[in-house]
Order: structure tokens, then C-alpha cells, then sequence
């Protein structure tokens, strides 16, 4: 009985961690983080933007990249399974580091650079999980391409 | 770890192609292991020996660095 009711757990717990979206997915997502990506920037270079659409294109962005990160490859066998493992690894540490240094970067570059004091703030939700996943998807695409 | 697949591929005239369709694998992943880049799992191996007909030992050699 305890057995069967680990397995079941472990059955859940593996299908939820290896859920992936079909192939044609990552076309979608490119897509997605295409369009949000051209509009970010076009709010940033207008003056006094929709902070409503501001806001829901850079979710949308992230939206976009997590749709490509979950996206099925042609082929997904063991071998791409183990490069996602990798990148979602290292892209975590490194947006764990982004997280601490890019702050402190900020403040002693402000400092330096600027007369006035500057405050010490860290980064927003939205930079470190736009930092995490660009980098899982940029590591996972190096990795394929040097395996 | 060295291994002969390239060689039990030509024996059988396999394409990586060939032999990636019928392991389940893509066609990259049969190129890295022949390159050694990548170790198989013990399924992958043992299907390639199902598939050769010989012994995982005899496709798979252990270097002194492993």
C-alpha cells in the first residue's frame, strides 16, 4: 500500500516535470516573443507609453519564452533531455548571481558615475525570469548545436 | 569510454539515419556517441546490442580515464 502510493506520487511527479508542448509550439513562442520584443522596444523609445500594454508585453514576452523552453524537440530522446537538464541548470545559477551582482553593479556604477546619491534597489521579477529563460534557451540551442 | 558502433553500423550498411530511426533516437544523438561526446543510458546500450547482436561489452570499452 505505502509502495503504491509512492509510485503513484513519483508517476504524478514525473509526468508533470517531463510535460512538454507539441513541436509546433516553438514556432508560436518565437513568434510571441518576436512581437512582444519589437513592441517593448518601440514603448521604450516613445515617450509616455500605455503602462497597461507596456506591462502586458513583457509578460507576454516571457510568455513566449517559456513556450519555447516547453516546446518538444523533433526528436526528443535521452540525449536532449539531459542538454534541457543542463541549461535549466546552469541558466538557474546564473539567474541566482544576476540577481545578487546586477544590484550592486548598478549602485557602484551609479555611484561613481553620478554626483547625486544613488539608492540601492534590487532587480524586478520580470528582469530575473527574462534573464533565466533567455539563457536556458540560448544555452539549450549552444549545447544542441555542439553535441 | 571508446565505442564500435560506427564499425557494427557499416558491418549492417546502417546509415546514423538508419539506426537512429530504429532506437528511437535522433540522428545527432547517434553522432555523439560515435564521437564520444555523449554516454548512452544502459537502455540506449542495450538496445544497440539487441540491435547488433553482440554484447554490451563488446560495443563499449572502458578508457583509463573513466
Amino acid at each position: 500500500m505505502k509502495q503504491s502510493l509512492y509510485e503513484s506520487e513519483k508517476q504524478k511527479l514525473d509526468k508533470l516535470s517531463s510535460f512538454k508542448l507539441p513541436n509546433y509550439f516553438k514556432k508560436i513562442g518565437w513568434t510571441i516573443f518576436g512581437v512582444t520584443l519589437i513592441l517593448v522596444l518601440i514603448f521604450k523609445i516613445i515617450e509616455n507609453p500605455n503602462p497597461i500594454i507596456s506591462t502586458i508585453c513583457k509578460k507576454g514576452m516571457l510568455v513566449g519564452l517559456l513556450v519555447i523552453a516547453l516546446a518538444r524537440e523533433k526528436v526528443e530522446d535521452e540525449m536532449i533531455e539531459k542538454l534541457r537538464g543542463k541549461s535549466f541548470s546552469a541558466a538557474f545559477i546564473f539567474g541566482v548571481l544576476y540577481a545578487l551582482v546586477q544590484p550592486l553593479v548598478n549602485y557602484f556604477v551609479g555611484v561613481t558615475i553620478n554626483s547625486e546619491p544613488t539608492t540601492y534597489s534590487d532587480l524586478g521579477d520580470f528582469q530575473v525570469l527574462w534573464f533565466m529563460l533567455f539563457i536556458y534557451v540560448m544555452l539549450f540551442k549552444l549545447y544542441k548545436r555542439i553535441a | 569510454m571508446t565505442n564500435t558502433i560506427k564499425v557494427e553500423r557499416a558491418i549492417l550498411d546502417m546509415t546514423q539515419e538508419d539506426l537512429a530511426q530504429k532506437i528511437g533516437v535522433s540522428r545527432q544523438t547517434i553522432n555523439s556517441i560515435e564521437k564520444n561526446r555523449y554516454v548512452p543510458s544502459t537502455v540506449l546500450a542495450l538496445k544497440l546490442s539487441q540491435l547488433f547482436g553482440k554484447p554490451v561489452n563488446a560495443i563499449f570499452n572502458l578508457e583509463g580515464t573513466d
